[in-house]
């Protein structure tokens, strides 16, 4: 039986979180509930990321005055995870808004919210 | 062509002279709109054409030789660059230059066709062809991520921009989808940096070729399977090309233009770096030679059964993107070279079909068979380009379907995979069956009802130059070949390498 | 310097609870306004995950932005729609 660490239940609700997301953005009928489920994936996939980055008994990748560069480097958690998890959830808040914009539109076109109804192949 | 040490000045003109021309165009009304954009776009085309080859680094130096103390491009030399960094060599000049020409014509066009919310359509077709340049020039993984879920925004944007229902259905299932993509994308890409420790793909191949893989190779297995789902959905490939085959046949054809270059030059992009990467790993060529199959079959065959000209070029457009996997999936010289050849000659001819569908629309509205009749009474011009464009879709000499394809089947051949090469033999005569028939409903049957009105339409001076130009250009490089093999033959050299 | 890190596994495990509770709840609720005031009780569960995982930073950001942003646009579009889930 492993250890529990904190990195574990990071990837435990990473885990919980992408299972829920995209259970919900693919069985769901109501778009507003896709939606929330696709913030919710994106959450999930931003936990995992930052759990990848986290070291056993680190401290905080801020360079405090008085700490010496070596010891910065060799007990810091890591950094460039946290600039990809940045870039995600800007990524995130704008694909949200689209996503709200399209069911918006689609909503005055149908009169209805559920996707068996609207997203119905079109007989051509 | 000297590749230099500083970085280059061209590279960060071709990404933000789009970018801002999209900001200011966004702001702007009627009149303004079209001088600024054709300004834009023809700078654009010239600084292409005329930039030399080299690199873009943040932060991040070239390989530094720790014997003699200097820095050199030498890829033998063991040396890690540290950086993330644009490239600037002849396949990006190749693919940015026909790409630039292509994005003349279409912003021309799109300002004699829309009335009215002009400008920020006109930014989203300059966003598309930055995303294009963008993802043909990158060489590390961050920047490939970011592309991609851009790219994937804008082509949502562009599609809902049509204004139908089923534009904005496609643009829906192509947004939801792309959360799905990014993020596979984004966990490959920490996957692959907490192995190697470099975001830089030289780099991580350099690594990875000095340390062996070993037990690696499971890590590598799940990095290259999130990959092969973004090459899918950003190139369009099956079993999930109803996303980008909606998306094609609903929106409007000039921006479709761009939707089917970004998409191809994603497909190369991507499928080049999974090479270079993952192509230690055993059954990687297998697997993209695999989808390049499903793809090529199922494209084809919906693409018969189609009833409106726009939704044929849409299932074509992805039976042909089957082309271009296939040659990235054989893996070999020859194979390389004929799916990135295969990837230009795709993007001018279907530029052709796609013009000329542009073109019914200035003849009452309409592009599907069971609507629009008896065109070739009214424009033999458009008749004949169109039926000059199928026979270039169909690989049949001299125009430059031809050469790219047998180059695909003689590497196919070479490998031993002679059911591949007849399968391609069989793409190419399906597509000419499709596009016929497409053809003959529209442009050639004669039509039963005598009530038609013989008045005269005009089309736009844009679109008549645009498709002689292509179809000049197609028939240039189906008789010289070499005017563009010999920008891809080194880059192939080099990629096979490292 | 005081060792911080390894005080965290109490608020880890809180938060595992919270962000799973939050995530189900978020998705089954009828009410789409409730659902998303859940969706945004949940982020901050996961900020203050983010900063038991040595991120103070993002744990700023994902507060602002899944507290205020994403609520907010996901609001303005159940009120340019409709409140309630059909059956």
């Amino acid at each position: 039986m492993t250890e529990i660490t904190i990195q574990l239940l990071g990837f435990i609700a990473a885990t919980v979180l992408i299972v829920v997301g995209m259970g919900g953005m693919l069985f769901l009928d109501n778009l507003i509930k896709k939606v929330i489920a696709f913030t919710l994936l994106s959450d999930g996939v931003n936990l995992l990321l930052v759990a990848l980055a986290y070291i056993e008994g680190g401290i905080v990748p801020i360079l405090l005055p008085g700490m010496s560069i070596s010891e910065f480097t060799s007990r810091a958690a890591l950094v460039f995870p946290a600039g990809i998890v940045l870039t995600n959830i800007v990524i995130g808040v704008s694909t949200t808004a689209i996503l709200v914009a399209l069911v918006i539109m689609l909503y005055r076109r149908y009169g209805t919210l559920k996707a068996s109804v609207i997203l119905k192949g079109e007989r051509r | 062509m000297m590749e230099s040490i500083s970085n280059l000045w061209s590279i960060p003109l071709l990404v933000i002279i789009p970018m801002l021309t999209a900001i200011i165009v966004n702001f702007l009304y009627d009149k303004a709109i079209k001088p600024i954009s054709i300004c834009s776009a023809i700078i654009i085309l010239i600084i292409s054409i005329i930039s030399p080859y080299g690199y873009h680094w943040f932060t991040g130096h070239p390989a530094f030789n720790p014997d003699t103390l200097l820095f050199t491009f030498n890829p033998n030399i063991f040396g890690y660059r540290l950086s993330l960094e644009f490239i600037f060599g002849p396949l990006q000049h190749i693919m940015i230059v026909i790409s630039s020409l292509i994005l003349l014509f279409c912003v021309t066009l799109s300002t004699i066709g829309l009335t009215k919310r002009q400008g920020p359509y006109m930014a989203l077709l300059y966003l598309l062809f930055m995303s294009s340049v963008i993802v043909i020039m990158v060489n590390d993984l961050y920047h490939l991520w970011i592309v991609v879920e851009i790219g994937s925004l804008i082509v949502v944007g562009v599609a809902a921009a049509s204004g139908t229902s089923i534009s904005h259905k496609a643009a829906l299932k192509y947004a939801f989808f792309s959360a799905i993509s990014g993020a596979g994308l984004a966990v490959s890409l920490a996957l692959i940096l907490g192995l190697t420790g470099f975001a830089n793909i030289s780099d991580a191949i350099i690594y990875l070729r000095q340390f062996g893989i070993g037990d690696m190779a499971t890590v590598l297995y799940i990095a290259f399977g999130f990959f092969v789902l973004s090459w899918m959905y950003a190139g369009g490939l099956a079993p999930i090309h109803p996303l980008k085959s909606e998306v094609y046949g609903a929106s409007y054809p000039h921006a479709t233009v761009l939707l089917q270059v970004q998409s191809k030059l994603m497909l190369v992009a991507i499928g080049i770096i999974m090479l270079r990467l993952f192509s230690m790993l055993p059954f990687v060529k297998e697997v993209m030679i695999f989808l390049s199959v499903i793809t090529m079959m199922i494209g084809v065959i919906m693409a018969l059964i189609q009833v409106d000209f726009r939704w044929i070029i849409a299932y074509l457009i992805i039976s042909h993107s089957g082309l271009v996997t296939l040659g990235i999936g054989l893996g070999t010289q020859e194979g390389l070279v004929g799916g990135i050849f295969q990837a230009v000659n795709d993007i001018i001819y279907m530029t052709i079909l796609l013009l000329c569908c542009e073109a019914l629309f200035y003849f009452g509205g309409k592009t599907s068979t069971k609507e629009a009749y008896g065109i070739a009474k009214k424009s033999p011009f458009i008749t004949t380009a169109v039926i000059l464009g199928a026979i270039a879709a169909a690989g049949i000499p001299p125009f430059n379907g031809f050469q790219s394809e047998i180059i695909l089947i003689q590497a196919c051949l070479k490998e031993g995979l002679p059911e591949i090469a007849v399968l391609i033999l069989m793409v190419s005569v399906t597509t000419f069956i499709a596009l016929l028939r497409g053809i003959y409903r529209i442009f050639l049957k004669p039509p039963e009802l005598q009530d038609q009105d013989d008045s005269n339409v005009d089309l736009p001076k844009v679109l008549i130059i645009g498709i002689i130009i292509f179809i000049i250009l197609s028939i240039i490089i189906g008789i010289y070949p070499d005017i563009v093999l010999r920008f891809i033959i080194p880059v192939v050299k080099e990629v096979l390498l490292i | 310097m005081i060792e911080l890190s390894s005080s965290f596994i109490i608020t880890a495990y809180i938060m595992l609870i919270a962000i799973t509770i939050g995530a189900i709840a978020a998705l089954l609720q009828k009410d789409l306004l409730r659902a998303a005031f859940i969706s945004g009780a949940e982020s901050i569960a996961l900020a203050f995950f983010f900063q038991a995982l040595l991120a103070p930073d993002l744990g700023l950001t994902q507060a602002i932005v899944g507290t205020v942003l994403l609520p907010g646009i996901i609001i303005l579009g159940v009120f340019k729609t409709r409140r309630t889930e059909e059956d």
